[in-house]
């Protein structure tokens, strides 16, 4: 709470009007969500008891499932430059209110004796100052932790060269990627999530994890969370291919998290990629990516 | 006094009754065939102490003592229990000595001010990385809500059954990032530690 009253004032209320002038951007129609022109009969509520039976009369929208596969970040980011002075300044901080530790007081102590040591005052027990040769110095135990914390290599944090192989998921450890799948779609083949299209008899979540599982790669277990849809995105089919039962397209999202017990596969398969947010943009279509971003939370 | 009892006993059965199936007279006359046996009976401490008392009075006092044993139970547990110290709570005397207070630095107008600075900065960071997580999430939500209303339209089963909550989800733990990846192969060493938490009990 503190640090919203340290924040500049005027800072703030130019930052309100901006953000009130990005909500009105975001509200305003998207220029491929067509309101559907089918009547009302179709949204008459089916009486079978059966739950997953396909609703009659069929709507003309073809039903697909895709799964938006995440691979959570492995390592902490990078501090930004702010970070890094703010985190300098805590330290120091912390350091000026504490007071002294045990291992600091006996640092002092044997600085103390070795400087009585050194100027050769009077000790009157010889033994004493037998005993102190043998005690070990502080700063000898420091010297032996330092020389032991040394011995322990960590992997290392960045990795350049797994990160220009887009296919392996051990590339940019410190973000959040994505999946993304080369599929057929009509004629063309297109980067897209992994989805497929629903099978009368099963829920959207089903589908959605068949096509996980048809992407040919039995190494890749996810969590999928909840039931429910994150997304949707619904094209209309060229006029050309339109027909009374096909118009487009609707794709439900689903959202899963890669489990971490996966091993990182050695042979790349040049059919998936691992995207972060901002290079998603190279490779889907703008009016998907629209709908994609909002629901894969990161930079 | 055990042949006083026994005149007694034998007075109270003199006085005239029925005769008992054809059993022959004893006793100058007295028609009591168990009398003997009586007679014979060896006195012993318990015979000869007082009458027993009532079978009323026993369990009524045994009642009364029962109801003062739950009186006082009562009022013990009324006494709340003694309260488990927090040990975080409690400052150790340690800390408290004076020969462990740094020397508190000098900091000139110039480090205090950009200490200042550098504070509004990081409230102002901060700040604008809250408006940005929460409209992020504002999205998210709002893209989620679009998502149903579409297929609620579409199916109404399809969107009972995408509202049903998942059994398997939970329990579902995740672990957050480290600062350096998993090596491949390691091998942690092996950490043996006595535990001295102190345990309470109430």
């Amino acid at each position: 709470m503190s640090q919203k009253k340290m924040a500049a004032p005027c800072a703030r209320m130019a930052s309100w009007p901006l953000l009130r002038y990005f909500s009105r951007f975001e509200r305003t129609p998207i220029a491929n969500s067509v309101f559907r022109p089918f009547s009302n009969s179709s949204l008459r509520r089916s009486n079978l008891r059966n739950k997953l039976a396909p609703e009659t009369p069929r709507s003309p929208w073809t039903l697909m499932a895709a799964v938006c596969l995440q691979r959570p970040p492995v390592i902490s980011a990078d501090l930004s430059l702010v970070e890094q002075r703010f985190a300098r300044l805590m330290q120091q901080m912390e350091l000026e209110k504490s007071i002294l530790s045990e291992h600091e007081l006996r640092l002092l102590e044997d600085a103390e004796r070795l400087r009585r040591k050194q100027a050769d005052e009077d000790d009157d027990d010889d033994d004493d100052e037998r005993k102190e040769q043998d005690i070990v110095l502080t700063q000898d135990l420091e010297d032996e932790w330092e020389r032991k914390f040394k011995t322990f290599r960590p992997a290392p944090r960045t990795t350049d060269d797994a990160d220009k192989d887009l296919s392996s998921s051990g590339r940019l450890l410190s973000d959040s990627l994505v999946l993304l799948a080369e599929q057929q779609v009509g004629s063309d083949k297109l980067w897209l999530l992994p989805q497929a299209q629903w099978r009368p008899g099963e829920t959207l979540r089903h589908t959605a994890q068949r096509a996980l599982a048809s992407l040919g790669e039995p190494t890749i277990k996810a969590n999928f969370l909840g039931q429910a849809p994150c997304g949707v995105y619904k094209y209309k089919l060229p006029k050309a291919a339109r027909s009374d039962t096909s118009l487009g397209a609707k794709i439900f999202f689903f959202k899963a998290i890669l489990t971490p017990d996966t091993p990182t596969n050695a042979e790349p398969n040049t059919a998936l990629m691992w995207l972060s947010k901002r290079e998603l943009q190279r490779f889907l279509k703008p009016a998907y990516m629209m709908k994609v971003e909002r629901f894969i939370l990161g930079p | 006094m055990a042949a006083a009892l026994t005149r007694y006993v034998g007075r109270i059965l003199s006085r005239p009754t029925a005769p008992m199936g054809g059993v022959s007279v004893e006793n100058g006359g007295v028609h009591v065939p168990w009398l003997t046996s009586v007679m014979t009976l060896r006195t012993s401490a318990p015979l000869s102490a007082e009458p027993k008392k009532k079978k009323k009075v026993d369990p009524r006092r045994e009642q009364v003592m029962r109801e003062r044993l739950k009186k006082k139970l009562k009022k013990l547990e009324r006494v709340p229990p003694e309260l488990i110290p927090i040990e975080d709570l409690i400052t150790p005397t340690k800390c408290l000595d004076e020969t462990r207070v740094r020397s508190a630095p000098r900091l000139s107008f110039d480090e205090s001010e950009s200490r200042a600075l550098l504070l509004k900065e990081w409230g102002r960071y901060k700040h604008e990385q809250h408006l940005a997580e929460m409209q992020a999430i504002q999205l998210a939500l709002k893209a989620q809500k679009e998502a149903l209303d579409e297929l609620k339209t579409e199916s109404e089963e399809l969107y009972q059954a995408a509202l049903q909550p998942d059994p398997l989800m939970f329990p579902f733990s995740h672990e957050g990032p480290a600062y350096t990846p998993p090596k491949p192969n390691y091998e942690a060493p092996d950490g043996k530690y006595t535990d001295i938490t102190k345990v309470y009990t109430q």
